[in-house]
């Protein structure tokens, strides 16, 4: 008898579900334990976090506020990983996103009834032409989008903090470092939820749509598991590599229209939280699934939230960003690990 | 003069933090891993370099330590991304968040502290008194020399002269044929990423001990990722790479000059023309020049796990 370790192309649903599981579990035992190691009692820490966020409202009515831009950002990520495309720029589109709306709410005279969609609409073209220069890049000249992407987020986060400190800066002098307060309020939806939580499931369950039911999903499907395949069978791969870019760009835009005139009524330096980066954890833990997506958002939304709780107790939020890391890269060891079976079998006998 | 001497003095001292972390993945990408964590491992490098020097008062002590972290690091990302196969893309990313994260909570403490002892300027003699020249090269601490003529130099011809260097860069290329000419792949994999970390974590701590040189939050600010494009942009050469680093420099130190001199244009617009230059200088290029796509092409197994039997 011999066991030996066999490798299988594809992994099943189950193990890989499974070796998620396990790999979160995982990294939490181990960032438990760091924390432990300095100093920090981090069981007591865990169930002061449990409490804050599921024993209350308020904890909940947090997490809510903290999902919406994750469940944008992440399905944004998810959608250009459909068609092979690492949008890793979520974080710059969201920004471009905040900017063009606030933009639009600043210097647009109109009643909020007209302006919230105008703002919602000009924060998905804000995101779209973030995404522009990359996009055409790598359709046309092959550079890799994912470096162009990320280096855009520098550029966006400093135009943000420049406006946000210069030119747009509150006239009535109340903040540092913000613009006005905008006088068009997202609408709340239960609680201090406001109505960007539904539209953001909204937005998912309409991509999942067309994804799973039209001819377009179909091919960008294909295109995005075998390129060579989709250009041999006559569909437009550069066509769809460029569609599904500015998608997921105008997505991630949207992600910034509702946090500026939803949660934080004012367009400030840093607004963005790393929602974009964690938009890529978003949707890798979803296997690029739209609805999964959604998942996906509520549990980095807690682990997010568990953040904020535990900065009052003394641990920073750059210890949450080393965290979310540690998940990160257990779930891609886990990944790997799911396609292994251990089999045992007896030598032939001569 | 004065000005330009300045420009081209602190070009140099800029664009080795560059240099260093390019060559580092310039030894990772040509045996086919990309390595996305250079951000991190930077970062974990410029706080090892403060945290050393703050407690030996020795900059060697803080670089040769930022080294070591940086193997060590390196060896795990190596082991999962070589030998298990893991994701290289989402291993990197995850490597960039650990790294940063990690960093900035040990960093609380050291925040702001400038460092004890730094790599300072050593005169060359006879050669630093060469009018403008001397001024700009012969000035330099002891780790742009090492950036930039040393460890550039013994790469390329590592790469490019040796029978050595002909079998890593056939593992890069096409490792089934490397594998069956009787190349250790995943052996020569696994040593080439673990060096390449290290000069990461070494930038990192040049960071800190030589060029700003304190700690502070976000210090690393982009530079690992303009690495990684660096790299592409230098056509995955060694010299190229420096060479691109320090245009780099000049992009940076004309950014200081501007905001010291009061130049009209605000200093987060002067901040972003390092990421813009960078994308400028990745696009440009392939667009303008079709045959350059050929020559300065990545390897052609760049990022793709080797099973032996999946040939």
């Amino acid at each position: 008898m011999a066991i030996r370790l066999q490798r299988l192309p594809s992994a099943s649903p189950g193990i890989a579900l499974a070796a998620r599981a396990i790999a979160i579990l995982f990294a939490l035992i181990t960032a438990g334990l760091l924390l432990a190691a300095s100093g920090a009692q981090p069981l007591k820490l865990a169930l002061q976090v449990l409490r804050s966020t599921f024993g209350s409202g308020f904890g909940l009515e947090d997490v809510g506020l903290l999902v919406t831009p994750l469940i944008l950002t992440g399905l944004s990520v998810a959608v250009a990983l459909r068609i092979g495309a690492w949008n890793i720029g979520a974080e710059g589109q969201f920004y471009a996103g905040a900017f063009a709306a606030t933009g639009v709410a600043l210097f647009v005279p109109g009643p909020t009834i007209v302006m919230l969609p105008l703002m919602f609409l000009a924060g998905a073209i804000g995101g779209l032409i973030w995404i522009l220069v990359p996009t055409l890049a790598r359709a046309y000249a092959d550079v890799s989008e994912l470096i162009t992407t990320l280096l855009l987020n520098f550029v966006a986060t400093l135009l943000v903090y420049y406006v946000a400190t210069g030119p747009w800066l509150d006239p009535g002098g109340h903040a540092l470092g913000t613009t006005a307060r905008l006088k068009h309020d997202v609408p709340e939806f239960i609680g201090m939820v406001h109505w960007g939580f539904p539209i953001a499931i909204l937005v998912a369950v309409i991509t999942a749509a067309a994804f799973s039911f039209t001819r377009w999903g179909y091919e960008v499907r294909i295109a995005g598991s075998n390129p060579q395949a989709a250009k041999y069978a006559g569909m437009p791969f550069r066509r769809h590599l460029i569609v599904v870019m500015l998608l997921s760009g105008a997505i991630a835009g949207i992600a910034g229209m509702p946090e500026v005139a939803g949660t934080v009524h004012r367009l400030q330096g840093g607004i963005s939280n790393n929602f974009g980066y964690l938009g890529i954890m978003v949707a890798v833990l979803a296997r690029g699934s739209c609805i999964g997506v959604i998942a996906g958002a509520a549990l980095m939304a807690v682990i997010l939230n568990s953040g904020i709780i535990l900065q009052t107790q003394g641990v920073n939020t750059s210890t949450v960003l080393a965290i979310t890391g540690l998940i990160l890269f257990f779930t891609a060891v886990g990944d790997e690990l799911a396609h292994f079976r251990i089999v045992s079998s007896k030598p032939a006998e001569a | 003069m004065d000005l330009i001497v300045g420009i081209l003095h602190t070009s140099l001292l800029a664009g080795g933090v560059l240099a260093l972390a390019a060559l580092g993945e310039v030894l990772a990408e040509r045996v086919g891993v990309v390595n996305l964590g250079v951000e991190g491992l930077m970062a974990l490098g410029a706080i090892t370099g403060i945290a050393a020097v703050v407690t030996t008062k020795s900059p060697t002590a803080g670089f040769a330590l930022a080294l070591a972290v940086g193997l060590l690091v390196g060896m795990v990302f190596a082991a999962i991304t070589v030998y298990l196969r893991a994701n290289q893309v989402l291993c990197g990313l995850a490597l960039t968040l650990m790294g940063t994260g990690f960093a900035a909570t040990v960093g609380k403490a050291y925040s702001g502290i400038p460092a004890p002892a730094t790599f300072t300027g050593v005169e060359i003699p006879y050669l630093s008194s060469i009018p403008l020249i001397g001024q700009v090269l012969f000035t330099q601490n002891v780790l742009v020399y090492l950036i930039y003529i040393i460890l550039p130099v013994m790469l390329h011809v590592l790469m490019f002269r040796t029978r050595h260097g002909l079998n890593l860069r056939a593992v890069g290329e096409n490792p089934a044929a490397a594998d069956a000419a009787g190349i250790a792949v995943q052996r020569i994999r696994f040593w080439y990423v673990t060096a390449g970390a290290a000069l990461a974590a070494g930038a990192g701590a040049y960071l800190t001990l030589a060029f700003v040189p304190s700690w502070s939050e976000g210090v690393v600010a982009g530079r690992g990722w303009i690495a990684v494009a660096l790299v592409i942009f230098a056509g995955y050469r060694p010299l190229n790479a420096v060479l691109a680093a320090l245009l780099f420099g000049v992009i940076t130190s004309l950014g200081f000059v501007g905001q010291a001199r009061n130049w009209p244009i605000a200093a987060p617009v002067l901040s972003m023309l390092p990421y813009l230059g960078t994308i400028a200088f990745i696009v440009v290029p392939v667009v303008a020049w079709h045959r350059m796509r050929q020559v300065m092409a990545a390897p052609a197994a760049l990022g793709v796990p080797y099973y032996r039997d999946l040939r």
